[in-house]
């Protein structure tokens, strides 16, 4: 893909955009994640590492921000609730803010334009791809990725994160990376691959339902859905109509501004295809 | 593999309804493709065994062994290989969901430090030695001692695991078998026998209204987190009910919270009470569900009296007061720091009458089933095992003990004494596949095969609703030849002993295919052969089996609750909470654990000590400080993390690290703050008071740097995660 090529896809969806979309996608492969349902577990970040051959960094190279976790599950406390906080009360009243936070797959995604070899680039799966060969390991794109979600291999971690004979775990759908690569979720792109290559094989389209992410397969209370926007009868297009968010926006402007459907770090026009619904709390007791 | 043919159809026809075709070695390779048939692909090694496609996973159904739940998983096969878990979708208890803990279950198997072969002791250290000696000297060992002094130290066991070492200890005279479990519901489980005449009554989280959890961490290090979680997210989506967790620490559950009301550690039972008396002095409840000496100690827990022994302010119990009276059904469910006290079964009573008094049981809390195989039912672990155990360690009371699923020698408290009677026991047998502490300290050390290599049936103590019989099958060839099955070991043992009972069975894979076919007329199975029983068996991963549903006899006692009592010498209480992930421990070999953040302290890789911003200020304690941690019994010194969700007279150490052996991702690495617990009991089910010993603490000089995700602990308003009222889902979601 040269340079040129790169400039008139951005310039071509910039322009659709703003007419309601250019790209003949196939698929646009989307997340809805119900914040009230989060209870933090971590089986969804757990079957990532399963999944997706996730090195282990230990303990000095995690504290140096190095952990290639593709999916992680933030905490956060409410101002007051925080210990450096002398504001009372003393104890927190309600629990935590839990957020599951992956690559968001934006659609006008800021580290796509920024990769001087790209490396990394938009599929008509709507997914923000890796080309493992390509990269060069400049980190322009994690520098540009406002949700910090793109993880570069700083080490061989294939060296020492599977010993024998912990290495025969490795899934044999997808590479183990190598020092100097930058990687990051990638929706479970093998699970799209063999989805899409057994419909083609069966002569009919990818069916909502009949393949999902490790994550949301894992996760116990069903927090994590995932599907085609496209599909309009997916259970995530539905979410996102149900709850008003539209692909395509910097802002929603929604009849109801009461539905809990929103995206993060919108206002940068990053477009991105993961959908949150807003936490629920009970606070009258 | 044709275009016309549905791959999930191939792949049922070709592995899963094979499924027994793993142990059916030397089978034919498929006719279609020879040669002789005129194809002219030569396929040679691109099929090399029967079932295994190049490039083609398949799917096998067994039955989860993380932990006690049961859960049904479904293992990814591909070129032989076991390489990712799932849930199974069919299973009652998980129903296609897994925890983190399953998903790591690869790790242990894969473990790059597993047991490769048995061992025996040879003065210092273990040398590996054959199977023969092996087998020879734990013949003569066992044929030594009286059947009185021979013991069985386990977990939870239950299906055909727990009917072989039934067996064994039959034919060897073995009398007792102690089961173990650090993360258990004991106590909870004899209060409901005694209350309501069934140990294995069914919480209903899903048709609660309300629940008010008081200290249980029920979705994260609990008997059965996934089926909790599952009910918790029914819970929330349906009528969005109300999570109100009381706790001294807040736990992974309590993070989920809509209030979140902090306790002085222990008190919870008073809370129950003081809320009983609110509810029944309102005229909101009917007193006459209760005995006359119950409704007469209620009568005195007034909630000025329960205000002043919880710590919790009379208007907020009013409040949670209100809320239950106002919402039903609810439900109260007491944790770990409840059961685990002296007066732990008392405490557990009352939130038992306090649940009998709402109306919850019956509709909340529900009867378990009469399951007919009883044999096959868990036999639940507890501490009260261990300290009768270590007892009659101390005592000289046993020649052989037989350790499997146990690793007592880390879980027990430094004051019972029993690690250093331990060396007195002349013959120690660990059946073990890792090298934990208990391992270290053995005689002879069997290699168990690993959970994903081996064969056994489980059946969980809650499965939802519908009793199993979960079918454990080999995912995969062993990757060591000299290890074996827990259920061949033992029926090699039960073969020396009465060849005439089982000298029939060539392996255990041959035996537990006969006594599972046997079992078919209680099952809900529609086959009729055998065959076709256990093929189906093995396909689903489970046998269903026929089973009514108990009937609760409701009864109540009066309780005794004891006032809070400060103490000037020891002024903080120790908490040490079990979570998910490293659970008790167990999984601190398993680096995909290792490396997940604690869900409420983000913490990786350590171990660290929770303490309220207030409490560390009175000792001068910033973040990052090392502390020593002292109680009646020993001391651990760890880094504090200051931390609001504490209450401030509580300290709180989280399980799981302080392995001294246990292979190289947990050796080495934190504290185990189980050495520092005192030797106190629940005076009524003898169950370790796990959450009555109190703790001082001493700031050092020295500080470490905690090590954990995430560099800000607030949004600093950037709204990553929004919050909206109840009131407004209401609106506009009609829940």
């Amino acid at each position: 893909m040269s340079l040129q090529n790169i400039m008139e896809n951005w310039s071509n969806y910039r322009r659709g955009a703003e007419e309601g979309g250019h790209h003949k996608y196939e698929h646009r492969w989307g997340m809805a994640i119900n914040l009230d349902l989060c209870i933090g577990c971590n089986a969804c970040s757990t079957a990532c590492y399963a999944e997706n051959n996730l090195a282990v960094v230990g303990k000095s190279r995690f504290a140096k921000g190095q952990a290639m976790h593709w999916l992680r599950v933030e905490r956060y406390w409410d101002e007051s609730q925080n210990k450096s906080s002398s504001v009372t009360p003393d104890y927190p009243e309600e629990g935590a803010s839990f957020l599951p936070m992956m690559c968001q797959q934006c659609n006008s995604a800021t580290c796509e334009p920024v990769c001087p070899v790209a490396a990394t680039y938009h599929t008509p799966d709507g997914l923000n791809a890796q080309v493992y060969n390509r990269c060069i390991g400049s980190r322009y794109c994690s520098n540009n990725c406002p949700y910090r979600n793109r993880y570069f291999n700083f080490f061989s971690y294939y060296e020492s994160s599977w010993p024998e004979p912990l290495n025969l775990q490795l899934n044999p759908d997808l590479t183990v990376r190598d020092k100097g690569v930058m990687e990051k979720c990638t929706f479970c792109v093998q699970r799209i691959r063999a989805a899409k290559d057994k419909a083609k094989m069966a002569d009919r389209k990818v069916q909502d339902g009949e393949f999902t992410t490790a994550c949301a397969q894992a996760c116990p209370t069903g927090a994590i859905v995932f599907g085609d926007r496209l599909d309009e009868t997916s259970k995530v297009a539905k979410l996102w109509q149900q709850h008003e968010v539209k692909l395509g926006v910097y802002k929603q402007h929604k009849q109801n501004p009461e539905k809990r459907g929103y995206r993060i770090f919108e206002e940068l026009n990053v477009d991105p295809s993961v959908m949150y619904l807003e936490r629920v709390r009970d606070t009258g007791i | 593999m044709s275009g016309k043919l549905n791959r999930r159809e191939f792949l049922k026809a070709l592995g899963v309804s094979g499924a027994a075709g793993a142990t059916l070695a030397g089978c034919d390779l498929p006719s279609t493709i020879t040669l002789e048939e005129g194809k002219e692909e030569v396929v040679s090694y691109f099929m090399p065994e029967e079932y295994v496609v190049p490039g083609v996973g398949v799917w096998y159904a067994s039955t989860c062994t993380q932990c006690t739940a049961g859960c049904g998983i479904h293992g990814r096969v591909r070129e032989g290989r076991i390489l990712k878990v799932e849930g199974n979708p069919d299973a009652p208890v998980n129903a296609g969901k897994t925890c983190q803990m399953g998903q790591a279950g690869v790790q242990g198997h894969y473990n790059p430090d597993r047991i490769t072969s048995p061992m025996m002791r040879d003065g210092g250290g273990l040398v590996a030695i054959s199977w023969d000696k092996a087998e020879a000297m734990l013949t003569e060992k066992l044929a030594g001692a009286s059947g009185d002094r021979i013991a069985w130290v386990t977990g939870t066991v239950s299906g055909h695991q727990r009917v072989m070492i039934e067996n064994f200890m039959e034919a060897t005279g073995a009398k007792h078998h102690y089961v173990h479990e650090v993360v258990n519901n004991r106590v909870w489980e004899s209060v409901c026998q005694d209350m309501l005449g069934d140990a294995n009554a069914r919480l209903r989280i899903d048709k609660a209204d309300v629940v008010l959890s008081l200290g249980a961490d029920f979705m994260g290090a609990s008997s059965s987190p996934v089926l909790y979680a599952r009910q918790y997210a029914e819970f929330r989506r349906g009528k969005r009910g109300t999570l109100i967790q009381v706790e001294g620490k807040m736990t992974m559950t309590g993070g989920s919270a809509d209030l979140w009301v902090p306790i002085r550690p222990g008190t919870e039972g008073a809370l129950a009470l003081g809320l009983a008396n609110y509810l029944l002095r309102k005229g909101d409840v009917d007193g006459s569900v209760v005995s006359a000496e119950l409704r007469k100690r209620i009568d005195e827990f007034t909630v000025e009296r329960a205000a002043e022994i919880t710590g919790v302010s009379g208007d907020r119990i009013q409040r949670i007061g209100k809320v239950l009276r106002d919402r039903r059904p609810s439900l109260v469910i007491p944790g770990a720091a409840v059961q685990g006290q002296e007066f732990g079964y008392q405490a557990t009573a009352a939130i038992m009458a306090l649940n009998i008094l709402l109306g919850n049981v019956g509709k909340t809390i529900e009867p378990g089933f009469d399951v007919p195989l009883k044999q096959l039912q868990a036999k639940t672990g507890g501490t009260g095992d261990l300290v009768r155990f270590a007892e009659n360690v101390k005592n000289k009371q046993l020649d052989v003990v037989l350790f499997y699923g146990a690793n007592p020698v880390y879980t027990a408290p430094i004051a019972l004494g029993f690690r250093d009677f331990l060396g007195s026991v002349p013959f120690k047998v660990a059946l073990s596949t890792f090298p934990d502490e208990t391992v270290m300290q053995a005689d002879l050390v069997l290699p168990v095969a690993s959970a994903m290599e081996d064969w056994g049936t489980h059946m969980a103590v809650n499965s939802g609703e519908q009793p199993v019989l979960g079918v454990q099958q080999p995912l995969m060839e062993k990757l060591y030849a000299d290890t074996r099955g827990f259920g061949d070991i033992l029926l090699g043992m039960l073969k020396q002993k009465k060849p005439d009972t089982y000298g029939q069975y060539a392996d255990f894979y041959a035996y537990l295919s006969n006594a599972l076919v046997a079992m078919k007329d209680s099952s809900v199975s529609v086959q009729t052969t055998p065959k076709a029983f256990w093929e189906e068996a093995l396909q689903n991963g489970q046998v269903g089996v026929k089973a009514p549903v108990k009937k609760f006899a409701v009864k109540t006692f009066d309780v005794q609750i004891p006032d809070h009592q400060a103490d000037a010498e020891f002024p903080l209480a120790l908490m040490p909470t079990a979570r998910m992930g490293l659970f008790d421990g167990r999984h601190a070999n398993l680096p995909w654990l290792q490396e997940s953040p604690d869900q409420i302290a983000k913490v990786v890789w350590d171990s660290w000590a929770e303490l309220h911003p207030i409490t560390a200020a009175k000792y001068g304690i910033k973040e990052g400080d090392l502390i020593r941690i002292e109680s009646a019994n020993g001391a651990i010194t760890t880094t504090a993390y200051l931390f609001k969700g504490m209450h401030q007279e509580a300290i709180a150490v989280p399980l799981g690290q302080g392995h001294s052996d246990y292979g190289r991702y947990a050796r080495g690495r934190g504290v185990n703050p189980l050495t520092l617990l005192d030797a106190r009991v629940d005076a009524k089910t003898g169950e370790l008071a796990m959450y009555a010993t109190r703790v001082k603490i001493v700031r050092t000089d020295e500080t470490k740097d905690i090590v954990r995700l995430g560099a800000s602990d607030v949004q600093m308003g950037r709204g990553f995660v929004r919050t909206v009222s109840v009131d407004t889902l209401r609106r506009t979601e009609g829940a």
